[in-house]
């Protein structure tokens, strides 16, 4: 279950939980034991994650510590020394293929055996709580699928669908489908469009390959429930090869890989925190900031490969189901709108406004160019899939970002007309291969003409787009920033209810402090 | 070199899904035959007889009078529609004149994102020179689909003519009942009815529309009447029913209530019952 965001007044960057923080420690136990909003195992996991937020962080310079200290680089709530890494994608072929020793499972020859393949190795996710990669259901299922006739296979997969929802329900938990259509991913889009569960899903879309519809099939779910996303498929396939997958959002990693550590820098508090000029940034500022973040990045993952030794102790890198040679970590950013706009202010254009204005959308290219030039610059040494480097992600955002516009999108409700909009963001989306997507709302016309919204995202495809996420204004499902929310939890949490949903809450923070996100651009059709 | 033929141009919609398949660019052409009671963009109906009252009332100085022509500067013009408002002509002084190859220069910047190109107005119809070198000219360079939404009220040969280069047809049957037809548009509807039998009859028909208005088209049989005339041409052709909205409308139409739901509900039913599988209503 994903951990609410608590403010911890005993957590000490440099040296952990001092002595004289015990009391404020102990009153946070407390408070959480004592909680009638939350569930026992949500008490466990804050009781757990407060006891963690004793440890110090692992160490880093004086130069780094200061960035982290005004929030120009952040740790997304990951805590001090991490233990685990944020996102893994497992193999489940293989458990499919092969069964597992440890995990007592037997290789499966059907449909039943395989979606219990797949329940068991969900409950076990060497991460936060819930699977951030449920796998390519449909290519992993089809096989069982294939020969089976509907009435068999439907309830069996609408079963397996509900159980991931229900066992673990959380946004952040992911599935991926496509490109081609098959008869599990088919049938798996009606399942959702009936069930409508939180569960995240992307469909890696190819114009090409795609059948038109199916792709159809996702666009009559997207405007109900605001998933899938759309995946420019041919980009990742060209940037990544075919072993890519999606996890959580819409971050981009390697099959059998994960992402260590997501170490973010805040380009709207960077713009706070500087006061030279355009060219100083993009000379001085990024490239010193660019270090810093590695640095901070090198510090958590150094800690988890050698201190935690994870690699060594994991029961699935031993069950072969991740390959230490396929991981990364991510270099996220937020804030670039807030950034870009600044830059216009001291260059005398107050005026030209990311998004609307072309001088402002070439800064925005500038800087994220420069920045991940910069990033490459430095070694990673244990982000073996990605050449030693670290890849760079685009932020989405969290509740704490006041003022900062999630990763490279324009802020909610100040968006350009829908072509303008697509124009000024793409060439920014093609720099970002390690995750980037922007959401578009339409007003409910679009139900009944899905053709149009396809129409849309070829074109936006074709410019460059990377991943989109296509909504309509009257849906009971909303995407928080990468994730999605359900209306009636956000109005239940504000009514004091117990929610089954972690991710309930945070969206309920992030609206309570950035109520805009909430006012996205309507597009009137 | 001959002279091109101008298009007079009341306006260019970069993105619409409501005029037909997809997602659409829509010119909506200056001038139409018909004078609805409802019209929901009057200003689209006459051209413009340059008698000078909007250029008095324009606030920001955009219009002059130059002889008999209203001239309209773009970069001052803030849209605030003072003009439109004031008109007692049902006109608007800020028409471009455009050849074909002009507007398709301008279609182009919306290429990426758009099935095709659908023309509208006023009447698409009444300018048939520049509307059918414009549907050359998209066909010959481009793969874009093309549509026009017309009342219908069209000289056969006319639109003999534009079938060949337009993949889809939208017509608005105002009413099936002439009487209703003439109480409302001031024309008969022979001819679009005509229409709707000519360009059913190639396949090219697309949708069939009518607006519900009460005390109008909100009668059961009217719509079994559009109902059962369709099916006879072939019980497939799209049928949808619009809710009739005071929004945009003048005069007495302004007054009108919309109809209910349970009206427009009962009304789709109707045309199903009369054998039309393809039914429904705008949201």
């Amino acid at each position: 279950m994903t951990q609410t965001k608590i403010a911890y007044p005993f957590e000490h960057l440099e040296n952990g939980m001092q002595a004289e923080d015990l009391e404020n420690f102990k009153d946070q136990v407390r408070s959480f034991v004592a909680d009638p909003m939350l569930l026992e195992e949500q008490k466990r996991v804050a009781m757990m994650d407060a006891a963690y937020k004793t440890l110090p962080y692992p160490p880093v310079s004086g130069a780094a510590l200061d960035t982290l200290g005004q929030g120009v680089i952040c740790l997304l709530g990951e805590g001090p020394a991490p233990y685990h890494p944020r996102y893994v994608a497992p193999d489940y072929q293989k458990v499919l293929d092969e069964g597992s020793e440890f995990f007592n499972l037997q290789p499966a020859t059907n449909l039943y055996e395989a979606v219990t393949n797949l329940l068991t190795l969900y409950n076990y996710s060497p991460t936060s709580g819930d699977p951030p990669y449920i796998g390519n259901l449909d290519l992993l299922l089809e096989p069982f699928v294939r020969d089976l006739p509907m009435e068999a296979a439907r309830p069996v997969l609408k079963s397996f669908w509900t159980l991931i929802d229900r066992l673990h329900p959380d946004a952040f938990v992911h599935a991926d489908i496509g490109p081609e259509a098959t008869r599990t991913g088919e049938m798996l889009l009606d399942i959702d469009h009936e069930a409508g569960t939180i569960t995240n899903l992307t469909l890696r879309y190819d114009p090409e390959k795609t059948p038109r519809e199916f792709a159809l099939k996702a666009v009559r779910n997207a405007l109900q429930l605001s998933k899938p996303y759309f995946l420019n498929h041919p980009q990742h396939l060209a940037d990544w090869g075919p072993d890519y997958i999606i996890a959580s959002c819409y971050n981009i990693m390697w099959l059998r890989g994960g992402i260590f550590t997501l170490v973010r820098l805040n380009l709207a508090e960077a713009a706070s925190h500087f006061d030279g000029n355009l060219d100083q940034l993009l000379n001085d500022e990024l490239p010193r900031l660019a270090a810093l973040q590695v640095e901070v990045m090198n510090s958590r993952i150094q800690h988890l490969v050698e201190e935690v030794g994870w690699f060594e102790h994991s029961i699935f890198v031993k069950e072969g189901l991740l390959d230490p040679e396929k991981f990364s970590a991510y270099a996220g950013v937020v804030g670039l709108n807030e950034l870009v706009n600044e830059m216009m202010v001291r260059s005398g254009k107050p005026e030209a406004k990311y998004g609307h204005d072309k001088e402002a959308n070439d800064v925005a290219v500038q800087i994220i160019s420069r920045l991940k030039q910069e990033l490459s610059k430095h070694p990673s040494t244990y982000c073996k899939g990605t050449g030693e480097r670290v890849v760079f992600h685009a932020q989405v955002g969290i509740s704490e970002d006041q003022g900062a516009t999630p990763g490279c999108r324009l802020p909610a409700g100040t968006e350009p007309e829908i072509y303008t909009h697509l124009q000024a963001t793409a060439p920014i989306q093609a720099l970002v291969e390690g995750g980037v997507s922007d959401i578009f709302e339409f007003d409910q016309t679009a139900r009944q003409n899905p053709e149009a919204v396809l129409d849309i995202i070829n074109g936006a495809m074709k410019l460059g787009m990377r991943d989109i996420s296509i909504g309509s204004n009257d849906s009971e499902f909303v995407r928080v920033s990468g994730y999605l929310v359900r209306r009636s939890d956000l109005e239940n949490r504000q009514e004091e209810q117990l929610l089954r949903y972690g991710t309930a809450e945070i969206a309920r923070e992030f609206f309570t402090a950035q109520p805009n996100t909430l006012h996205r651009r309507t597009r009137q059709v | 070199m001959a002279e091109r033929v101008m298009g007079r141009i009341n306006n260019i919609l970069p993105q619409s899904f409501v005029d037909g398949p997809g997602n659409r660019s829509v010119i909506f052409l200056q001038g139409c035959q018909f004078n609805c009671l409802y019209c929901h963009n009057p200003y689209t109906i006459n051209d413009c007889n340059a008698c000078g009252i909007c250029v008095e009332s324009c606030p920001v100085g955009a219009l002059s009078l130059d002889g008999n022509l209203v001239l309209w500067d773009e970069v001052k013009c803030v849209d605030c529609d003072t003009c439109i408002d004031v008109c007692p002509n049902s006109s608007s002084p800020k028409i471009r004149n455009q050849t074909p190859e002009a507007t398709w220069e301008v279609i182009q910047n919306f290429t990426p994102f758009i099935s095709g190109l659908t023309v509208t107005g006023g009447e698409p119809a009444c300018q048939p020179e520049y509307l059918s070198d414009l549907l050359k000219l998209v066909k010959a360079q481009s793969n874009l689909t093309t549509c026009i939404e017309t009342n219908g009220g069209v000289d056969s040969e006319v639109m003999e003519s534009l079938l060949p280069n337009l993949d889809y047809v939208m017509v608005d049957l105002k009413a099936f009942d002439p009487e209703i037809h003439l109480a409302l548009t001031g024309h008969e509807n022979t001819k679009t009815l005509e229409t709707i039998r000519q360009v059913a009859a190639v396949g090219k028909l697309h949708m069939v529309r009518t607006t519900i208005v009460p005390g109008y088209t909100d009668g059961e049989s009217q719509i079994a009447d559009i109902a059962r005339f369709l099916v006879d041409l072939n019980p497939e052709i799209h049928f949808r029913l619009l809710r009739f909205r005071s929004h945009g409308t003048r005069g007495i139409a302004a007054t009108w209530e919309s109809p209910s739901d349970a009206v427009m509900d009962r009304l789709v039913e109707t045309a199903k019952k009369a054998g039309l599988v393809n039914v429904d209503q705008s949201l």
